[in-house]
């Protein structure tokens, strides 16, 4: 199939991005199929997985250059997904994953779609005093890497953001915890460990930086990331809670790069996608799509001296199938 | 070709496709085919927008133009099928599509898109069957790339134009409509035709609000693609530049820039174009704006990204094209000396300027100066603004060219070298790195910007002689600076980083390859590798600056030592060097390595450690016994090589050792090749042909020539020589040993004070009168009187003619066809004479005082005419010798030895009052003519066997053939001649295997020299140009490590 354009139908370049993010994932769509139809004309125009679908649909057989997301867009305004609105991809991504998720209908497709999207992770919070070591399991549906180190150097790679991301921090001074078995504030050291990675993997760039409350700016710096991934490798054995067998499978290909151009209060985002049937890149903007190759993938790495130019910002990998 | 055409050709599994395609499409095949042309003409895929009246206009222009076809009277009655299906297909497709044309051309345009999708794999597989595509050189695919981006451009770029003018027509039609129908503030909502206008103006406004947002993606697309363009010609410039750095330190580079301008240009155009578009659409929605309207929310940013991305290319595109440099030599550019021309040039990589408008560049040095103390401060003297020219010819582009710019240093009374204060110290002037900057204030198209570039560091000299350092800071600071282009990096020298070995040998071999075409291979690396660590190198091996640039034990540095090989190879040795003549850099320990298994004679060229800007030949001997020796010349340098080039040298280099024999000892280069193959084609032309037509010239010839010292071992001495022109007399200067040489057509005296070498060359006239010890060698039919006041050597050659009245002691050296008509050698008053072989008839006349040996050849003959007080030997050398030795009348204090080797024949006449020996060695055969009065010894050496003929007339008491007469001379003389401590014993052992040679040419092969081999001990001591006893023994490999030689030519570090 051909890669299928999307109209701007208001300030939606953000949304068209999420979307072809979304329909060209044949491990998502593989689930939107299966979803339980509304009966009622009403419930249909409400559902966002519906919707979807008949987007899809329409995409696939339409056969035009572009079809318009209008019904959709109208369907998510409901869930407070305005139009004309700039959104922020990486929070419009989560809005639609919750209300795709919501109204999905069947349970298992439910999990299935948690499986595909969720990302596991341990906390841990030891109080440096006691040893005393508290866990907890969570689950989060992005990376969300900072590309700055905490004295506000760039990070060189995308490796070395994840490795920061999981770099255990101690929290001192006014940071300190309250530890029970002492009973009072003491330093803690805070770490998480990587236990499960899904299928479809979802990586954001935190590339805009509230450095004063009232002035957000973007960070427009040079941040490669690699087209293979072997999260096994970037992390460290303290960085991972997972057997073998997990590690084994961690094993990540590019699939998608959401990039942003321009800045934080004006904006457009295209999609790079790269067509899991085809293993074509195609870039997505709107109504144009045409057929890219890596090296225009990697144009949005970022540029020291271009602020204005696309940026990836999110970023999709998709597991390796093990032969 | 036409896609329909195309389509036609595939093969046919394909073309099943095609088939497929058409069977269960709503426009038949035979339309398709009927108006192929025009159906490829019209952009059905805009017409496929909804409610776009363009698909209407499109279908109705085909129904249209099928019934011209049917009317036409082209188609035939045989075409009566086709007309009959085209006539159903008008019918059936306006039933179809009449009501909603868009989806008639939503059909064609995808079958045109499934059209060239079949016909790519088509071409693709047809490919893929012959032979796998051969994948291109990186670079041209990289170029390939670019150009397919460019044109791609392009191709958006006239989308997006077409696009926008589509969108100007329904902004028009919108307007009209409006201006006409919308009557505000007037209640007509009760007017049902009003609501419909209305109805249909909101349509329009739909339909106009769609293309505006059709055009922005289209232009977010095209400026994605242009940015990831721009990245791919960045990139490309980058690579420019460095290739222009590496240029710069001398490594063979491509440096053009006219691939970049024009992408550059192409690019540019078209963001300009853009630019243009954008503020047309501008325009557009300030005639018409709405809510929500795209292109006022859109355009500002689009044009932000766009300025931004034309600055940015701008910027970059300001390169400079030619770095500082002044003319030298080496075309090194980045030195330049103050007061002295140089010359840079900037370009602006992006042609397009505007005629009307004149662009300033201006040139700053050190605009913003690092905080070094001391730090020296320059003016540039000429005018430093130009009007940047772009020349009538679009070829040569925008360009600032600066000539003839010099620089003056600014005197500041305050802040001088040597100011004491806090800080860094003072950087030395050929540390200190200047910048100068370009300025060039750019206008076009309403975008002003003011555009920089700067070259690369300099180093500013004000003389001569510290370019060489200055060059080894340009070389330095380009290996290794990590951001040339930082001005921070003119503080580089503060702290220079030390450099990886594998990335210094690869610069230092650039300077060989600039210089001489030749780059340095890895065995010279490893030497030089070896001479700076002192062991192999390894990867992780790093050179620091100092001890590149300034540490030296040898009283100079490793760079010193190199650029003044450098500078050598450019005056002198260029040829011989690119075409690999120059073994080069070679450690002593691995030159012995190379010439241990070689011929005699075999011989490299290295430059010299020791010497700054030096080089010498080495040369393998094999003594029959012993280690082979190596030995050298002491090296060459500039000065040298100016008046005698090294090919020449080679050829007519001659080595005098103390058999007197010249003969040149270099006979093959390393590993094999006979010296004339090898050097052939680089020797100067030899003038002999112009003997008949110079008569009032003699030609002459220089030659080197080295004599071995007595007390230097093996070491040979080199000695100048010098050309001389008619009866010119030369003087050598005293204390030098030389060499000076009288060449054809010339007749000069020469004066050695000291040691020297006179040489007396074709047809010409010498005469040697040396003060010292010298050498005369006269050369064919050449004359030279050897008149030594000290002791000397006169050679004769063939055809020449050599009197020889020596003050002191002389030698007299002839070849064959000496002296004709035969003429008498005479040997002054109490001065040793000696006469080597192969003389021919000659006549040796001793006068009272004097004293000498005659050596006579194979096949000559000579004679030895004892004047009364003259004291003589003659030696027989070999075969079929005679030498006859005649004792004058009356010259009772005469003693005459004649000494016969096997075969040899000779007569020893004493004439009344003489005295004389015979010594016959083994196989020999003597004669004894005794005049009378006179007193004969008849020696027989121990081993002969033949009997000694005595003449009957002899006086019994003469007769004893044990004793020798009781005279203390005499028993001198055979003291030392024959028993003598030492040389007496070898004269037999040495003797024997020297006489065989000649008859055993293999031995030659071998590379033995005979002569020299065997006539060693054959000299006579008194002789003083022969060893002393101790220093005879043939030459330990343990004196190369004498140190008291006043040119240092070995480094002590290479026997470690």
């Amino acid at each position: 199939t051909e890669a299928i354009g999307l109209y701007n139908v208001g300030q939606s370049c953000c949304l068209n991005s999420l979307l072809q993010v979304f329909l060209m994932n044949i491990h998502f769509t593989g689930i939107l199929r299966r979803i339980m139809i509304p009966r009622h004309a009403a419930q249909m125009r409400r559902n966002v997985p519906y919707q979807m679908l008949l987007l899809l649909e329409e995409m696939q057989h339409g056969k035009r250059k572009a079809v318009f997301p209008t019904a959709l867009a109208h369907c998510l305004s409901a869930y407070r997904v305005k139009l004309f609105v700039q959104h922020d991809a990486a929070q419009l991504f989560l809005t639609l994953w919750n209300v795709i998720k919501m109204q999905m209908g069947k349970p298992e497709l439910v999990e299935e779609l948690s499986d595909l999207y969720t990302i596991c992770v341990q906390e841990h919070l030891a109080c440096q005093k006691c040893s005393v070591e508290t866990k907890r399991n969570s689950s989060m549906l992005t990376l969300p890497l900072p590309v700055l180190d905490s004295n506000s150097h760039k990070l060189r790679t995308l490796e070395n953001c994840l490795q920061y991301f999981f770099h255990p921090e101690e929290l001192t001074d006014h940071n300190m915890c309250f530890c029970e078995q002492c009973g009072r504030k003491t330093p803690f050291l805070q770490s998480m460990r990587l236990v499960h990675l899904p299928k479809t993997l979802t990586i954001h760039l935190k590339r805009f930086c509230f450095e004063n409350s009232a002035y957000i700016h973007k960070l427009s710096h040079y941040l490669p990331f690699p087209q293979d991934l072997d999260f096994s490798a970037v992390l460290t054995e303290d960085q991972c809670q997972a057997d073998a067998n997990e590690k084994a499978a961690w094993q990540y290909e590019l699939f998608a790069v959401v990039a942003h151009s321009g800045s934080t209060s004006c904006g457009h985002y295209c999609a790079y996608i790269r067509s899991l049937t085809e293993r074509k890149w195609y870039c997505f903007n709107d109504s144009e799509v045409c057929q890219v190759s890596w090296d225009d993938v990697k144009c949005t790495y970022g540029h020291p001296s271009l602020h204005w130019a696309e940026t990836a910002y999110l970023l999709m990998y998709m597991k390796k199938q093990l032969q | 070709m036409a896609q329909w055409q195309e389509v036609q050709s595939l093969a046919n599994a394909h073309l099943e496709q095609v088939h497929q395609l058409y069977a269960g499409a709503a426009l038949p095949m035979a339309v398709r085919q009927c108006l192929a042309a025009w159906i490829e003409d019209q952009n059905w895929r805009q017409a496929a927008e909804p409610l776009s009246s363009h698909a209407r206009m499109l279908f109705h222009s085909l129904l249209a133009l099928l019934g011209e076809r049917l009317g036409s009277p082209g188609l035939g009655d045989e075409d009566f099928m086709l007309k009959h299906n085209l006539r159903k297909a008008r019918r059936d497709l306006q039933a179809e599509f009449e009501e909603c044309p868009e989806r008639f051309a939503n059909l064609v345009a995808n079958l045109l898109q499934e059209e060239r999708r079949i016909l790519r794999l088509g071409q693709a597989g047809g490919q893929g069957g012959a032979a796998p595509a051969p994948s291109p050189a990186p670079e041209s695919g990289r170029e390939q790339q670019i150009q397919r981006r460019l044109a791609e451009f392009h191709a958006a770029l006239q989308e997006v134009e077409r696009a926008f003018r589509h969108l100007e027509d329904l902004q028009d039609a919108f307007d009209f409509c409006f201006k006409v129908h919308y009557v505000p503030g007037e209640d007509k909502t009760n007017d049902p035709q009003y609501a419909r206008q209305l109805q249909a103006l909101q349509a329009k406004l739909q339909t106009l609000d769609r293309q505006r947002r059709e055009v922005l993606a289209q232009m977010q697309q095209l400026l994605g693609r242009s940015e990831r363009l721009q990245e791919f010609l960045q990139q490309e410039l980058g690579d420019w530049r460095e290739r222009q750095q590496r240029a710069c330190m001398g490594a063979p580079a491509d440096t053009r820039l006219r691939p970049l301008e024009t992408w550059f240009t192409e690019l540019g155009q078209g963001l300009f174009q853009l630019l243009q578009l954008l503020r047309a659409l501008g325009e557009l929605w300030q005639k018409v704006t709405y809510e929500r309207d795209p292109l006022k929310a859109e355009t500002p940013l689009l044009e932000q990204r766009l300025k931004e991305q034309l600055t940015y290319l701008l910027r970059r595109a300001f390169v400079v094209e030619q770095q500082p440099s002044m003319p030298n030599p080496f075309k090194r550019p980045l030195v330049l000396r103050t007061a002295s021309k140089f010359s840079a040039r900037a370009r602006l990589l992006v042609r397009l300027h505007d005629r009307n408008h004149h662009m300033e560049a201006k040139i700053h040095i050190d605009r913003d100066p690092p905080k070094i103390k001391g730090f020296r401060k320059f003016n540039i003297l000429t005018s430093s603004s130009k009007t940047l020219l772009a020349g009538d010819s679009p070829q040569e582009g925008l360009v600032c060219d600066f000539q003839y710019l010099t620089l003056k240093e600014q005197k500041d009374s305050r802040s001088g070298k040597g100011s004491k204060g806090a800080g860094e110290g003072p950087l030395v002037v050929t540390e200190e790195l200047h910048i100068i900057t370009f300025t060039l204030a750019y206008a076009y198209c309403g975008l002003e910007l003011e555009l920089e570039t700067s070259t690369l560091p300099f180093v500013i000299i004000s003389n001569t002689n510290q370019l060489s350092s200055a060059w080894a800071s340009i070389l330095w600071f380009n290996m290794l600076s990590s951001d040339p282009s930082n001005p921070k990096e003119q503080q580089f020298f503060s702290a220079p980083p030390a450099a990886p070995w594998p990335r210094l040998a690869e610069v230092l071999s650039w300077q060989f390859e600039s210089v001489a075409e030749r780059g340095l291979a890895q065995e010279h690396l490893l030497m030089l590798a070896e001479k700076l660590f002192g062991s192999k190198p390894s990867p992780e091996s790093t050179v620091s600056w100092p001890k590149f640039s300034k540490d030296g034990a040898a009283g100079f540095s490793f760079w010193a030592w190199l650029d003044g090989i450098l500078g050598l190879l450019q005056e002198h040795l260029k040829p011989l060097w690119k075409d690999g003549l120059i073994l080069g850099f070679v450690s002593r320990k691995q030159e012995k390595k190379l010439l241990k298994g070689k011929w005699t004679g075999t011989f490299l060229i290295r430059f010299s450690e020791s010497v700054l800007g030096g080089v010498t030949c080495t040369w393998v001997e094999h003594p029959e016994s012993g280690p082979p020796a190596f030995r050298a010349v002491v090296p060459y340098t500039a000065a040298e090589l100016a008046s005698l080039a090294l090919p020449d040298i080679i050829r007519d280099y001659q080595l005098l050792v103390e058999e007197n024999i010249p003969e040149n000892p270099l006979r093959f280069l390393y590993p094999n090749t006979p010296r004339d193959e090898a050097f052939g084609p680089y020797y100067s032309q030899r003038q002999e042909e112009t003997l008949t037509e110079q008569k009032r010239y003699l030609n002459r010839r220089l030659i080197r020539v080295s004599s071995r010292q007595a007390n230097e071992s093996w070491q040979t001495e080199e000695e100048l020589v010098v050309a001389t022109e008619n009866l010119e007399t030369l003087q050598l200067q005293p204390g030098g040993p030389g060499t000076q040489q009288v060449t054809s057509g010339n007749v000069g005296t020469l004066q050695p004070l000291s040691p020297g070498t006179g040489q007396v060359m074709v047809t010409s006239l010498g005469t040697l009168q040396p003060g010292g010890s010298g050498t005369l060698q006269v050369t064919s039919s050449s004359l030279g009187p050897l008149q030594p006041g000290g002791s000397g050597t006169l050679q004769v050659t063939s055809g020449s003619l050599g009197p020889v009245q020596p003050g002191g002691s002389g030698t007299l050296q002839g070849d064959a066809h000496v002296l004709e008509p035969p003429q008498p050698l005479q040997v002054g008053p109490g001065v040793p004479e000696m006469l080597l072989p192969e003389i021919g008839d000659l006549v040796l006349q001793l006068v009272p005082e004097g004293q000498g040996t005659l050596q006579v050849g194979p096949g000559d003959m000579g004679m030895m005419q004892g004047l009364p007080g003259g004291l003589g030997t003659l030696q027989h050398m070999g075969p079929g010798d005679q030498g006859t030795q005649r004792v004058g009348p009356g010259v009772v204090e005469q003693q005459l030895v004649l000494q016969l080797v096997p075969e040899g024949q000779g007569t020893l006449q004493v004439g009344p009052g003489g005295l004389g020996t015979l010594q016959v060695l083994p196989g020999r055969l003597g004669t004894l003519q005794l005049v009378a009065g006179d007193t004969g010894v008849l020696q027989p050496v121990p081993g002969a066997v033949e009997p000694l003929l005595v003449p009957e007339e002899l006086p019994p008491e003469l007769r004893d053939l044990d004793l020798l007469p009781g005279s203390p001379d005499m028993q001198e003389l055979l003291q030392s001649l024959v028993n003598g401590p030492e040389s007496g014993s070898r004269t037999l052992e040495t003797l024997e295997p020297a006489e065989l040679m000649p008859n055993i040419p293999e031995a030659m092969d071998g590379g033995l020299d005979p002569r020299l081999a065997g006539s060693a001990a054959l000299l006579a001591p008194h002789d003083p140009f022969l060893p002393q006893s101790e220093d005879a023994a043939p030459a330990a490999v343990s004196s190369l490590f004498t140190t008291d030689f006043p040119p240092l030519h070995i480094d002590t570090n290479d026997f470690q």
